[in-house]
């Protein structure tokens, strides 16, 4: 069995370490627009939460709002958008994302176990003077899908570490980085993760070095300023770029963003911040409800988690279909149906905690937004929905996706409503967007347009349906507990009659795959590794058009997700 | 279908809704194991709000108390546990061979069902301890099973002294010697090690009464050595702010540590497993130095190869302060069964017994002067057992902390998760293996090819 | 007083034994008469005031009314209780001296279907925790190899004896662990789809070795065992499949329990349930089966996050109870002396003090097919036996003489020569 373990770590390791380059190139070969005058015509808008303006006009002209009203003349050189019986909300600010920061590689490293407890400040995942601005890159995935989805402006924060970097506003389109800049240094982003193999490790690892950086940075910054006052007979003071990236936390200029998952993170969280008095805000809070006298304590504004667990709906008993044989044996369960369903009702007791949060918040007074770290875009809207269903009103769930986020983060003034002089960030809806049915159709970033065509109904995912066209290369990433690993697999041939390779970067090895199945849109196969003893690694592909989710198996030791795109070529 | 609603709401209405923390509670008629006055017959205890505020026959039950009756119950004080790692959500920073700046309360874990399992064992404390990684680790935190809240900070026992874990032999040496090739990778170099750590925090200590001194002074331009929290964690043991637990086996290391000790002018040093304390029940005793042990666990490794049962026996009766810790989510469950077994091997007296899970465990985390034993004025902490809790037919019925009743096995629901795991699949055919040892529990990424 | 009993206790040692330190003494053997006796028997009730006689390693005469055999060594037992030694269904004594390092470990070979790896053969006599084991009344147990799907033979052993045969104490069985549908721990993330394909593949397996043997078996009838090739695997599972040898099947999970008592009636095998740690859940198909069921540690958390803080403790009972023959393991190596704590803590919790003993003698027993020899106080069966100053389950009890095979073992293990050192260190602080 040991022996085993080691064997499936070096297979992880060999699937993990060492990544191919991402060859999949953004080709948005897009015209450039015609104008850069826009009219939406006869629309609802919903300038603010509360605030409506039935069969309106918005006047867009260089990126900005130039007019809403009911009664606008429409300038001939304006590029009109007809938005009878649709709806225009301020487009959607994510108050804490990594939407456009570009994931950083996991590079193929070779520590000197002698320095585990001594790594340099960026293996150790202190980096405060990176800043997510530096990162930032329009074509990155997340940025279409986050703006799809009706969000035209996010907080973005770099990927890793304890202290990733400073934050920025970022709109959600732009030429280039820097063209998706609103605000630089918007926040320290923090959270408590340990680097991996390396002081610090664990959350006490870092909570601890959390602190001494604090107090060593405190130290030197207020020495410095002594210096700098009258250095006369004074020693010179050492110079430290990632302490001097504190200072501005220190002087609390700069608020912390601190990523808080769990009700036990948000927790040493606050009391961190207690420790260290620097100014708080907490993102992508998932079980925040019984730390809400807790938060309301520190006065720190909190953006909640919209990735939430999987709702349950009731299950639906048929109507007169209770003929007697059912009866009796309804009234008489099993003690293991018995323990089932009370282990359920526990559940969707907790599950309905997750959904009911965002109106708790509310209710208790607490200034909240969402985030969108780890929610999937496909969950977004149903979630919202979920959660308003639950106890947050409308109002206030727009509020916390356009005007709250933009007065936390300081930029009420230039988004977040409808009015006359902010950005042009809009969302065109179909009809009123809070509902199912509802479809964005348009999204203004900056006043630049971009359409959406309403998709017909998907076909539910269904194994046995038409076989999926699968050829091609599909770029993949893996999440195992050792970290992410990635590689190419190419597929040729036609559906039934697949064959190809996949690459493992680690030595650079390409693998034949053998028993290719596939079944409706799923494609599965496996691979044999070569590590000494040979290792089947099983490989299963749900595929959506040119991505794919699935996992990667090794045999009888784990599943791991997986997720990739077809390189369009 | 009715039935099912009404166990449902039943075991719904079985999660928790503690708000407050102290409680007060009459315990009528039981016999009660003082551990410190002696076994009284037919006695009551009551706790108010959260003390014990009267001892003695008849008491009459204070308006808004609970009142339970305890006739042919045994009450005893509730059980501390002077090693352990629930509630924890980790253990060991295992990256470098001295943490001391690293502190576990950081990590409570208040959710961990563990802690509900170990009320059902009759204990209401407990050293929550980083693990045995590294010669210096981390600072540790007494806590009591408040469970139900939800808050780590009403977790921690407000007011105990600072503890912090120590950790000598085959641990220290094959972590950092052996998985990393740096000091220590031998019990020479862990002497070293903690000796050099001392010394350094001992510098650091003078630097900064030299710049302390300095500050004050009219025209004066120095400045403050560099701030740093481990340093200033070691200057804290160096003062007397912190007691030392520290885990070891081997006589040879016992006697080294209380020499450094020594040398360094600290005199608070409890020493954990301590598997071979008994061959030097003299030295610890002159040094005055505690010993808390496992009752009877020996040969998993070979450090404790040469150990005895008898070990509770030979260090009580050579006047070592001596306590039966469980290091594991099972012991814990049963410490008045091990320490039990110090009355099979080399016969202490029930009181004896009795104090190696209560007052003894108290006094080496420097808290007993509030819990340990029952005595007016003392927090309430109660566990009471239908039979004498050295019975092997012990049954702990309750268990009281600060006057609530946080553990009864007559009303408590089978499911006693705080959190329910949103995610998990409800099949209750299948079975998941829980992880039970901790002590080395986050070092698994250093021994990859082991 | 304590230290009088004490001075005593040493004396008495010294006197007896003539003990060098680091040695365990040599056990005595002889015809012995334990008079004066309260003897519980387990099998025909408790004999007040009674004699037992020890004759060629067999218990010879016990009853009321039983002469003394000249030349037998008189031991008085006036206060104390004599009981059939206690039987551990299941663990790794003698094949694992110091567990973490693995040059002492010798429980699991490499392979997944090695039947005729036999555990007798590393049982090593010298272990030093044998002493320490049977000094508390465990005169027995069973020793089990552990690792793939067939880890080997089991072996049953007495606590005494200077070869592994000396030591055999008759029964053998094939080791099985039942292919398991459980997630192995946190880190094992597979998805539920993959727990059950890896499962059916072990399944898979399992009946293709099951059925490989059944062919072999047929082969070996037909041909009367000539020109058979050597296979040491099939010789080994032969008459299990015949069902001349028990197979032992490590089962935990209630649905791994329900599969595998399916797969037993299936394949008609003669089989043990060991482990059983979730037997509470499916303790009526249990007992339908007719099964026995060997379980523990009953010292151990609940299986599942969500289960009641006792079941482990209350599992043993719950199954006893349903009608399913129960005995009790431990599953240790160094603390398999704790057994009749674990007995102790099951018949607090629901098996009742007379089921949880017979659970650590004449149940095993019967369930090994040993009950001709051990498992109670009887006339003729092997003098595997302790004399305990009282309930045996208490934790404070004393235990004063242990036979086994007939022979007085020496009150003396490790653990007591340290006390004896070590109590009054001499010299002490000063040199």
């Amino acid at each position: 069995m040991q022996k085993r373990d080691s064997l499936f770590r070096s297979v992880l390791l060999l699937l993990v370490i060492g990544v191919m380059p991402f060859l999949g190139l953004a080709q948005d070969s897009d015209l450039k627009p015609v104008t850069n005058k826009y009219a939406i015509k006869n629309a609802t808008i919903v300038q603010a939460p509360g605030k409506t303006i039935q069969n309106g006009t918005i006047l867009i002209e260089n990126g900005i709002i130039k007019a809403v009203g009911s009664s606008i003349t429409i300038p001939a050189d304006a590029w009109v958008v007809n938005a009878d019986s649709m709806f225009v909300y301020a487009g959607f600010i994510s108050g804490l994302s990594n939407i456009g920061v570009e994931k950083p590689k996991d590079e193929d490293r070779k520590d000197d176990r002698r320095l585990t407890g001594n790594p340099s400040y960026e293996r150790a995942g202190i980096t405060p003077g990176n800043s997510a601005r530096e990162m930032l890159n329009p074509d990155d995935k997340s940025v279409s899908d986050f703006r799809k989805l009706g969000f035209t402006a996010s907080h973005s924060v770099p990927h890793k570490g304890m202290l990733p970097g400073t934050g920025a506003i970022v709109l959600l389109g732009g030429a280039d980085g820097e063209s998706m800049v609103v605000s630089d240094q918007s926040s320290m982003y923090s959270q408590l993760s340990g680097a991996d193999g390396v002081y610090p490790n664990t959350v006490i690892g870092v909570m601890a070095k959390y602190r001494d950086l604090y107090r060593k940075a405190s130290q030197a910054r207020e020495y410095q300023s002594r210096y700098n006052s009258n250095s006369n007979g004074m020693e010179r003071p050492a110079t430290d770029a990632t302490l001097e990236a504190l200072y501005p936390v220190i002087g609390k200029q700069m608020t912390v963003a601190f990523k808080a998952e769990g009700v036990k993170d948000v927790m040493r969280v606050i009391a961190l911040q207690r420790d260290l008095g620097f100014k708080l805000m907490l993102g992508e809070v998932k079980q925040g409800w019984d730390a809400i006298p807790a938060i309301k304590g520190t006065g720190a504004p909190v953006f909640l988690s919209l990735d939430l667990p999987e709702w349950k709906e009731e299950e639906k008993k048929e109507e007169g279909e209770d003929d007697d044989e059912e009866k009796e044996k309804e009234e008489k369960p099993t003690p293991e149906e018995m323990e089932k369903n009370a282990l359920e009702a526990r559940q969707k007791e907790m599950i309905k905690n997750y959904y009911t949060q965002a109106g708790k918040f509310s209710t208790y007074g607490v200034k909240f937004g969402f985030s969108t770290m780890e929610v999937k875009s496909k969950d977004f809207k149903q979630n919202l929905l979920k959660v308003i269903e639950n106890g947050l009103s409308e109002d206030k769930a727009l509020a916390a996706l356009t005007t709250e986020p933009a007065s936390i983060l300081g930029v009420s003034s230039l988004m977040g409503t409808i009015e006359a002089g902010k950005m042009a960030n809009l969302i065109v809806s179909d009809t009123a967007y809070f509902t199912k049915d509802a479809n964005i159709r348009y999204v203004f970033v900056d006043g630049m347009k971009y359409e959406y065509e309403v998709k017909k109904k998907k076909k539910k995912k269904s194994n046995g349906g038409e076989a999926v066209d699968a050829a091609g290369e599909w770029n993949y990433t893996t999440e195992t507990p050792q970290g992410n690993g990635s590689g190419v697999i190419k597929l040729t041939g036609t559906p039934g009659d697949y064959s190809g390779t996949i690459t493992v970067s680690f030595n650079g090895s390409t693998n034949e795959i053998q028993d290719v199945v596939v079944d409706g849109n799923n494609v599965s196969f496996s691979f044999k590794l070569n590590m000494g003893e040979e290792i089947t690694v099983e490989i299963s592909m749900d595929i959506d058009g040119d991505t794919f989710e699935g996992t990667l198996s090794v045999a009888s030791f784990g599943s791991f997700p997986m997720e990739g795109s077809r390189d369009p070529k | 279908m009715k039935k099912i609603n009404i166990i449902i709401a039943l075991l719904l209405s079985a999660t928790f809704v503690m708000a407050q923390e102290k409680g007060s509670v009459l315990i009528k008629n039981g016999t009660v194991l003082t551990v410190t006055n002696g076994t009284l017959e037919n006695t009551d205890v009551l706790i108010r709000d959260g003390k014990i505020s009267k001892i003695g026959k008849g008491l009459s039950t204070p308006s808004g108390a609970k009142t339970i009756d305890a006739n042919g119950m045994y009450v005893m004080p509730g059980i501390i546990d002077a090693h352990s790692h629930l509630a924890l959500d980790a253990v060991n920073e295992a990256t470098n061979p001295v943490t001391a700046e690293v502190w576990v309360g950081d990590a409570l874990d208040p959710l961990d069902v563990g802690i509900y399992q170990a009320l059902a064992g009759g204990v209401t404390a407990a050293h929550s301890m980083h693990g045995s990684a590294n010669a210096i680790g981390g600072q540790c935190e007494t806590v009591k099973f408040r469970y139900g809240e939800i808050d780590p900070d009403k977790m921690r026992m407000a007011g105990a002294p600072r503890t912090i874990k120590f950790a000598l032999g085959e641990n220290p040496t094959r972590v950092h010697g052996g998985g990393n090739g740096i000091l220590p990778r031998t019990r020479m170099g862990v002497e070293h090690v903690i000796r050099s750590s001392f010394q350094q925090a001992k510098e650091y200590m003078e630097a900064w009464d030299s710049y302390n001194a300095g500050k004050g002074k009219k025209g004066f331009k120095g400045k403050a050595p560099a701030y740093d929290l481990r340093m200033e964690t070691l200057a804290d043991i160096l003062k007397g702010n912190i007691i030392i637990h520290c885990h070891s086996y081997r006589a040879d290391e016992i006697y080294m540590l209380m020499q450094v000790c020594e040398d360094f002018g600290i005199d608070k040093l409890v020493f954990q497993h301590v598997n071979e304390g008994f061959k030097v029940a003299p030295e610890l005793a002159k040094w005055g130095a505690g010993a808390s042990i496992f009752a009877d666990w020996w040969a998993y490794k070979f450090e404790v190869y040469y150990s005895t049962a008898y070990n509770a026996a030979i260090l009580t009766k050579n006047g070592v302060t001596t306590s039966i810790n469980s290091d594991s989510g099972e012991l814990i469950r049963h410490l008045y069964h091990e320490a039990a077994k110090s009355q099979k091997y080399g016969g202490l007296t029930d009181d004896e017994a009795l104090s190696l899970i209560t007052i003894n465990p108290a006094k080496q985390l420097g808290i007993a002067d509030r819990v340990g034993s029952l005595e007016e004025g003392k927090e309430g902490d109660v566990a009471i057992f239908n039979n004498h809790p050295l019975s092997i037919y012990a049954i702990p019925m309750m268990t009281i902390v600060d006057g609530i009743v946080r553990f009864d096995r007559e009303n408590d629901a089978d499911d006693m998760r705080i959190y329910p795991d949103p995610e998990e699949k409800i099949d209750v055919t299948h079975w998941q293996a829980e992880d039970h040892d901790r002590c080395m529990q986050n070092t698994e990424f250093l021994f990859t090819d082991k | 007083m304590i230290k009088n009993i004490k001075n005593i206790l040493i004396l008495a040692l010294i006197l007896t034994t003539g003990l060098v330190f680091g040695q365990i003494p040599s056990a005595e053997s002889g015809t012995f008469a334990l008079t004066n006796a309260t003897i519980e028997t387990i099998t025909n009730g408790t004999i007040q005031n009674g004699t037992l006689i020890i004759s060629d390693g067999k218990i010879a005469e016990v009853g009321t009314n039983v002469s003394i055999p000249q030349g037998a060594k008189t031991i008085d037992c006036s206060g104390m209780t004599i009981y059939p030694g206690m039987i551990d269904g299941g663990t790794q004594i003698g094949l694992v001296e110091v567990s973490s390092d693995p040059r002492t470990r010798d429980n699991s070979e490499i392979g997944d279907v090695i039947p005729h790896i036999q555990a007798l053969t590393a049982v090593n006599p010298s272990s030093t925790i044998h002493p320490v084991t049977r000094v508390n009344g465990v005169t027995t147990a069973l020793t089990m190899p552990s690792g793939g799907l067939f880890p080997g033979t089991a072996a049953l052993i007495n606590l005494h004896g200077y070869t592994p045969d000396q030591m055999f104490a008759g029964f053998k069985g094939v080791v099985m662990n039942f292919p398991a549908t459980g997630r192995r721990g946190r880190w094992d993330r597979r998805s539920e789809e993959d727990i059950k394909k890896a499962a059916e593949k072990n399944l898979k397996k399992l009946n293709d070795v099951w059925a490989k043997a059944i062919q072999y078996h047929k082969i070996d009838s037909a041909t009367g065992g000539k020109d058979q090739p050597y296979y040491p695997e099939m010789e080994a599972l032969m008459p299990v499949v015949r069902g001349e040898m028990k197979l032992l099947v490590n089962v935990n999970a209630a649905n791994d329990i329900k599969a595998a008592l399916k797969w037993i009636e299936e394949k008609g095998a003669d089989a043990i349930l060991c482990g059983v740690s979730e037997g509470w859940r499916v303790a009526e198909e249990i007992a339908e089966s007719k099964i026995p069921v060997v379980t523990g540690p009953v010292l151990s958390n609940p299986t599942r996050s969500y289960d009641r803080y006792d079941r482990p403790y209350a599992n043993a009972g719950a199954m006893q109870k349903a009608g399913v023959k129960v005995a009790i393991r431990t599953n240790e190596v160094e603390n398999v002396r704790n057994l009749p704590f674990h007995a102790g803590f099951a018949a607090a919790y629901g098996m009742g003090k007379e089921e949880a003993l017979k659970a650590i003698t004449i149940v095993p027993a019967e369930i090994f097919g040993v009950s001709d020899m051990y498992g109670s106080i009887e006339k003729g069966k092997v003098a595997n036996l302790f004399v305990a100053s009282g309930d045996p389950f208490e934790t404070r009890t004393q235990i004063k003489y242990v036979f086994i095979d007939g022979w007085n073992i020496p009150m003396v293990s490790r653990h007591t020569q340290l006390y004896e050192e070590y109590l009054n260190r001499a010299p002490g602080v000063e040199k």
